[in-house]
């Protein structure tokens, strides 16, 4: 499907001339430095379920605050049902049918769902809260769109799914007739989210409307009506959910053909950068995390690393960085023991760390990016002078990774808690890169990052790979793991069961070797 | 909204400052036309006005010769207190000086430390120091108020002994230092010229260096708990603060206690009253006043010490309640003694 | 701009914690009875004759040295993320024994002074070591450890007091070491008053200002420069971050306990070299505990810290006068003890100010949704499973 212009909604026909719910014309938000929202065009009938995709920080959020008067436009105009409104505040929005159901719910614990839902809302009889009035206006309201809730239970007791649904209900008890739901499945476990689904569904029935914000092209294929992309600020397109794939939506969000992490060739050299030889890390509960792992990763090769999460792999990840004691075995990295060493020594002879969790082991969120970039860097140049920080240096390269991976951010001072995922995840692998290690880990280098920033992060893998570096690649992810890998390596219980060939592997054939179906039948190559 | 609280409030303080400032005049000059040429300056010791006690017991003396000598106690009394760590004790002379106060007035043995320094620099001021001998220091114009508080503690050890009936009895002090040593050792040798084989316990809440075990109530009932327990009957406290829990443990136990310093049946509870069987009388209120009198009618013989011991009341034991009144004629006897010389008490334990 | 955005929001938390605190002390005060404008009148009253102002300048510095001290020590430790409670027991353990050694020897001045400084120094980096071993092979917490340290050192202090180091005589009312001889006290500087033209206060200036100047300098050079301050600072954004990157966490514990405990020493040191040249049952106690506000109204950097500890002197110095104009000098305790209540929680309100104004900057919306680890590995992107093994086969 090609891009088309919003402005040429096929449904802007169709519907003839009932107006849209929502219409957005020329919607631009300037903050200082950047423009978050640019030209955006909306167009959302009654009734319908519309979805907005985009990746992170595409401006998604930035336009929902716009049209939940959370700020103002800096031009562009908002027509709810045909008329031009103004938005000055949420209360406006209210006022104006708009309903806000946010992706972290703002419910307190001790209340009931009946409170929850009346607070800042109450119907009053002579200054007292009328709970008769409010209890019969939220039996109403549940049945109606068959919100399965009890009034009177606390909300701490209620699962996530249900605190979605108090919110929902909330939203609803204020009057609203067009609701905005930011990522709402973000939060929710499959089930959950086809409850939610069937509630959308309920409430469409009721002739409401529903925005729906994701970035996630399956459920939002699965749930919309009609989908509106947005790319780097600004609109670029609607689809059809039942004509587009998943793949065509992607390369809409990100704007180009989507790579896939496929290698053709193979670079795989003779000499091993990391061999390890039955190494072995002990754990709390009695059998070893991780039970006589025995690998080798070579120059230009990269080791994937397959299995379902829980195995040993981030117990095996941490024994490589020295993050963990051995109870037994060896770990070399190109003919050096270094079992013994310390991590900050590993890394100084070449080892790259992509973590699993960048949160937590990769960034320190509330510093700068060029102190970012000096972190796992501490003794080499171009951070550290001697025993001092070479502020400029770092500042310099962190200028320099910013361009060549790509890292969308105001500047080096910002803080890295300001960046999208994928952009704190680009920032990570180039750091990882610039000292040129030997060997890197990257443990699920593309989680929790948008397709974009997924498709950079496997070309940077690939030109590594190419360049002789020895990847070592741990994830939960079947494709990239197949797509990327040379040797592929299952891991199970601590063990590492079977060794496949990736060019004739299926992801339903590693799968059933990763739940130990194929216990030890699949050690083909 | 905050904004305008703000400014609100700043405009309210400008304001009240114009207010002030017409009036502001007649209370800083300190008059000086009230009470003769009386003005008393008092640095206290750590806790300040209203301990029930040390300087309470002061500030009363003060007070008592200011009014008694026809000044205005509000006009030519200037009270100062240290702050939280003490650590601006010199600040407090000195500005009294400064602000020509005469004499100025230490309450405690904590300005023992400076005051012979300060009193050096202002020769025309005269200083007193409570609790603190300054024979030996060869200033001038500085007093030391000091009190044989061995003495009056002796008579509480008879007092105890006298009224024991398991032959066991308990001291808590406040503080590990020579001061309240001073009444350890009174109070033992006391008890031991009544009961030679006396069982006498002594407990310090805090060691020196650290104030702490005057304001410890809770330290002070613990320790006393401890005594009750243990099979003492009379528990003789010299803790300050401290003493509160020494007598509430004595009204849990059912067992008797002896106050300190002032009298502290008088401003004790119902319960309270009903075990405290006499206080150890230490009348600084009385040394104070004493002092301030000679000193207005120029008979002070400062650079010296005025000791303050059973001769002169400075300490004693008080009678309220009436519970020693059956042993009267043994502690008679015993304070005539020391008052003669027939009895030496002791000054460390 | 970011620059003075930057110091802009520095200091909001701080400003805005001293405009709740004078507005709550103001109340106070009304409700007592007297007049806030007197009081603060008084504030910034610093005497009629020029002998007087500087006199109360001289106060005030003399009350920041060893209070900056303070809070020096606790930063140091808070930065990476350590709760040194003990800097209490660490400057008395430190100025007992540097007063006995400082007495116990004959010297000439530079080298005397300089002997009392590393004595100190290092006996409060080694009552600090105890803190960091009990927590890097036992994991004791530290703050649970440094307050029992606290109260024994507050015993062997007083047993070294009364015995070993007694040096004044039997029966004084006031127990102390002996006292340092004159090669080991810390001049006055009261020259500074004639180099910039000032009258002559009636006291004394601390010398020892010089070497909080300079400790305050290395202290800022060391976090801020160094790759050793990189690490403690990492370690305190992080824990987990900074073993991952390398940092060797237990080492760092004791490194930063080290130089939290060797500046804690030099805490009782401006008052035993420059004041009382002796340990006393009269030593000034507390500033351990003061020192944890002082860094926390500093916000842990050492430029913050001379502020606040200037700040805090400043009230002290109104104690005495305050009392003359018959308001009580407790006026002072309430003032100081909001402004660190309110930074604490302004402190947090201008962070998250910051953080939202840092993620605007971006055109990011809402908080960066945390990328938790969700059980779904197509989490984010869930086109991933099905559509590239179509495309790819």
């Amino acid at each position: 499907m090609a891009e088309a212009p919003a402005g040429a909604h096929p449904a802007a026909a169709a519907n003839g001339d009932a107006p849209y719910a929502v219409e957005l014309r020329g919607i631009t938000k300037r903050f200082p430095g950047v423009v978050a929202n640019r030209d955006i065009e909306l167009r959302v009938r009654r009734g319908e379920v519309h979805a907005i995709v985009g990746e992170n920080g595409a401006g998604k959020s930035t336009l929902m605050k716009t049209l939940y008067g959370m700020h103002r436009p800096d031009e562009g105009t908002i027509l709810l049902d045909g008329r031009e409104t103004t938005l000055r505040s949420p209360a406006d929005a209210i006022a104006a049918g708009i309903g806000m159901v946010h992706q972290h719910f703002m419910l307190a614990d001790y209340f009931t769902v009946l409170e929850s839902i009346v607070l800042g809302s109450e119907p009053t009889s002579g200054g007292r809260l009328d709970r008769a009035e409010a209890r019969r206006r939220i039996r109403e309201i549940f049945s109606r769109y068959a919100l399965n809730l009890d009034p009177d239970v606390l909300v701490e007791d209620l699962g996530v799914g249900d605190r979605q649904r108090v919110e929902i209900a909330k939203v609803l008890y204020r009057g609203a007739t067009t609701l905005i739901l930011d990522e709402p499945t973000a939060v929710l476990v499959p089930q959950e989210v086809d409850e939610l689904f069937g509630n959308l569904a309920e409430l469409k029935r009721e002739g409401l409307t529903v925005i729906f914000i994701s970035h996630k092209l399956d459920e939002v294929r699965k749930v919309a009506d009609s989908i509106t992309v947005i790319r780097r600020g600004t609109t670029v397109g609607s689809a059809d959910p039942r004509t587009t794939t998943a793949r065509q939506l992607a390369e809409m969000m990100v704007g180009s053909e989507l790579p896939s992490p496929q290698t053709r060739t193979s670079t795989v050299r003779e000499t091993p950068v990391l061999e390890l030889r039955g190494v072995t890390v002990a754990s709390l509960t009695g059998r070893p995390a991780v039970d006589g792992a025995t690998l080798t990763v070579r120059e230009g090769e990269v080791v994937g690393i397959a299995g379902v999460e829980g195995n040993g792999q981030a117990e095996l990840v941490d024994a490589i960085m020295g993050l963990r004691p051995l109870a037994g075995g060896t770990i070399s990295l190109g003919g050096d023991d270094i079992s013994a060493w310390s991590t900050r020594s590993r890394r100084e002879a070449g080892v790259g760390f992509i973590p699993e969790d960048r949160h937590r082991q990769g960034m320190l969120l509330d510093a700068p990016l060029w102190e970012n970039r000096i972190l796992g860097h501490q003794t080499r140049p171009p951070a550290v002078k001697g025993v001092f920080i070479d502020r400029s240096g770092a500042r310099t390269d962190t200028e320099r990774i910013m361009r060549e991976y790509d890292v969308r951010a105001p500047g080096v001072d910002a803080l890295a808690v300001a960046l999208s995922g994928g952009n704190q995840q680009k920032l990570i692998v180039g750091r990882e890169m610039s000292s040129g290690p030997r060997l890197l880990i990257a443990a699920h280098p593309t989680r929790g990052v948008d397709v974009g920033a997924q498709a950079a992060i496997w070309e940077l893998l690939k030109d590594a790979r190419a360049e002789g570096m020895g990847i070592l690649l741990i994830s939960a992810d079947l494709d990239e793991l197949i797509g990327l890998s040379d040797t592929l390596q299952v891991m199970l219980r601590g063990r590492l069961v079977a060794e496949l060939d990736p060019a004739s592997l299926t992801p339903e054939e590693l799968g059933g070797h990763m739940t130990g179906a194929h216990d030890g039948s699949g050690s083909a190559a | 909204m905050t904004k305008t609280a703000a400014l609100l409030l700043a405009g309210g303080l400008a304001l009240s400052a114009c207010a002030s400032d017409e009036d502001g005049g007649d209370s800083g000059s300190n008059g000086g036309n009230g009470g003769g040429d009386l003005k008393v300056g008092v640095a206290y010791d750590t806790g300040g006005r209203g301990d029930k006690s040390f300087n309470d017991s002061a500030i009363a003396g003060v007070e008592a010769a200011v009014q008694s000598l026809g000044g205005d106690v509000d006009e030519d009394i200037e009270e100062l207190s240290p702050n939280e760590d003490d650590s601006n004790r010199e600040e407090l002379l000195t500005q009294l000086a400064e602000a020509d106060f005469n004499p100025v007035i230490a309450v405690g043995f904590a300005y023992g430390d400076i005051i012979a320094d300060i009193a050096a620099d202002y020769p025309d001021t005269q200083f007193a120091i409570v609790d603190t001998s300054v024979e030996d220091l060869g200033v001038d114009n500085l007093t030391g108020l000091i009190f044989a508080e061995e003495q009056g503690s002796f008579l509480a050890g008879v007092a105890a002994a006298s009224k024991s009936v398991t032959g066991h009895i308990g001291f808590v002090g406040g503080q590990q230092s020579p001061l309240i040593e001073k009444f350890e050792a009174g109070y033992v040798a006391g008890a031991e010229a009544v009961k030679p084989d006396i069982v006498v316990d002594v407990t310090y809440l805090s060691p020196a260096g650290d104030g702490s075990g005057f304001g410890d109530p809770e330290g002070g009932k613990v320790a006393a708990q401890g005594m009750y327990q243990a099979g003492a009957d009379i528990v003789f406290h010299a803790a300050g603060g401290s003493g509160e829990g020494v007598f509430e443990a004595a009204v849990e136990a059912g067992q008797r206690a002896i106050g300190v310093d002032s009298d502290q049946y008088l401003s004790a509870s119902p319960d309270q009253q009903g075990v405290i069987m006499t206080s150890m009388l230490k009348r600084v209120d009385l040394a104070v006043e004493d002092y301030l009198n000679s000193f207005a009618d120029d008979s002070l013989e400062s650079g010296t010490d005025i000791l303050n011991d059973l001769s002169t009341e400075g300490v004693g034991l008080s009678e309220s309640g009436g519970y020693i009144d059956d042993i009267q004629d043994v502690i008679a006897d015993f304070r005539q003694q020391i008052i003669d010389g027939d009895v030496e008490v002791p000054t460390t334990p | 701009m970011t620059a003075v955005r930057r110091v802009g929001s520095a200091l909001l938390a701080p400003a805005i914690a001293v405009v709740f605190a004078v507005v709550i002390t103001a109340l106070v005060i009304l409700l007592i009875g007297e007049n806030p404008s007197t009081a603060l009148r008084v504030l910034f009253d610093f005497g009629d004759t020029p002998a007087q102002q500087t006199q109360s300048i001289v106060v005030i510095l003399n009350r920041a040295v060893p209070l900056f001290l303070a809070g020096l020590a606790v930063s140091v430790a808070f930065r990476m993320g350590l709760f040194n409670i003990g800097v209490e027991g660490q400057y008395r353990m430190a100025t007992v024994l540097a007063a006995g050694a400082g007495a116990a020897v004959a010297l000439p001045a530079p080298l005397h002074v300089l002997l009392i400084i590393v004595v100190a120094m290092a006996v409060g980096a080694l009552w600090a070591s105890i803190v960091a071993i009990l927590k890097v092979t036992r994991g004791v917490s530290e703050v649970i450890s440094s307050i029992m340290l606290n109260f024994i050192a507050l015993g062997i202090a007083s047993w070294l007091l009364t015995g070993p180091l007694r040096g004044s005589e039997e029966g004084a009312a006031i127990i102390t070491t002996e006292d340092l001889p004159e090669s080991g006290r810390f001049p006055a500087i009261n020259g500074l008053f004639d180099v910039v033209g000032l009258a002559q206060p009636r006291g004394e200036l601390y010398g020892f200002l010089l070497v909080a100047i300079v400790v305050g300098i290395a202290i800022a050079v060391l976090l801020k420069r160094t790759r050793f301050g990189f690490d403690l600072r990492a370690t305190g954004l992080s824990p987990s971050a900074a073993t991952a990157s390398g940092i060797d966490a237990r080492g760092m514990v004791l490194k930063t306990m080290l130089i939290s405990g060797a500046v804690a020493g030099l805490i009782g040191l401006p008052d035993l070299m420059g004041r009382t040249h002796h340990f006393g049952t009269e030593f000034t106690a507390g500033l351990g505990f003061l020192g944890i506000a002082v860094a926390l109204l500093g916000r842990n950097s050492p430029v913050g810290i001379a502020f606040a500890a200037l700040l805090f002197a400043f009230l002290d110095r109104a104690a005495v006068p305050l009392q003359f104009a018959d308001i009580p000098a407790s006026v002072v305790t309430i003032i100081q003890g909001t402004i660190v209540l309110a930074v604490v929680v302004a402190n947090e309100i201008a962070r998250q100010l910051t953080r939202r104004r840092a993620e605007r900057d971006t055109g990011q919306g809402g908080p960066p949704a945390p990328e938790s680890p969700s059980p779904n590995p197509t989490g984010t992107a869930g086109s991933r499973i099905d559509e590239p093994q179509g495309a790819g086969a």
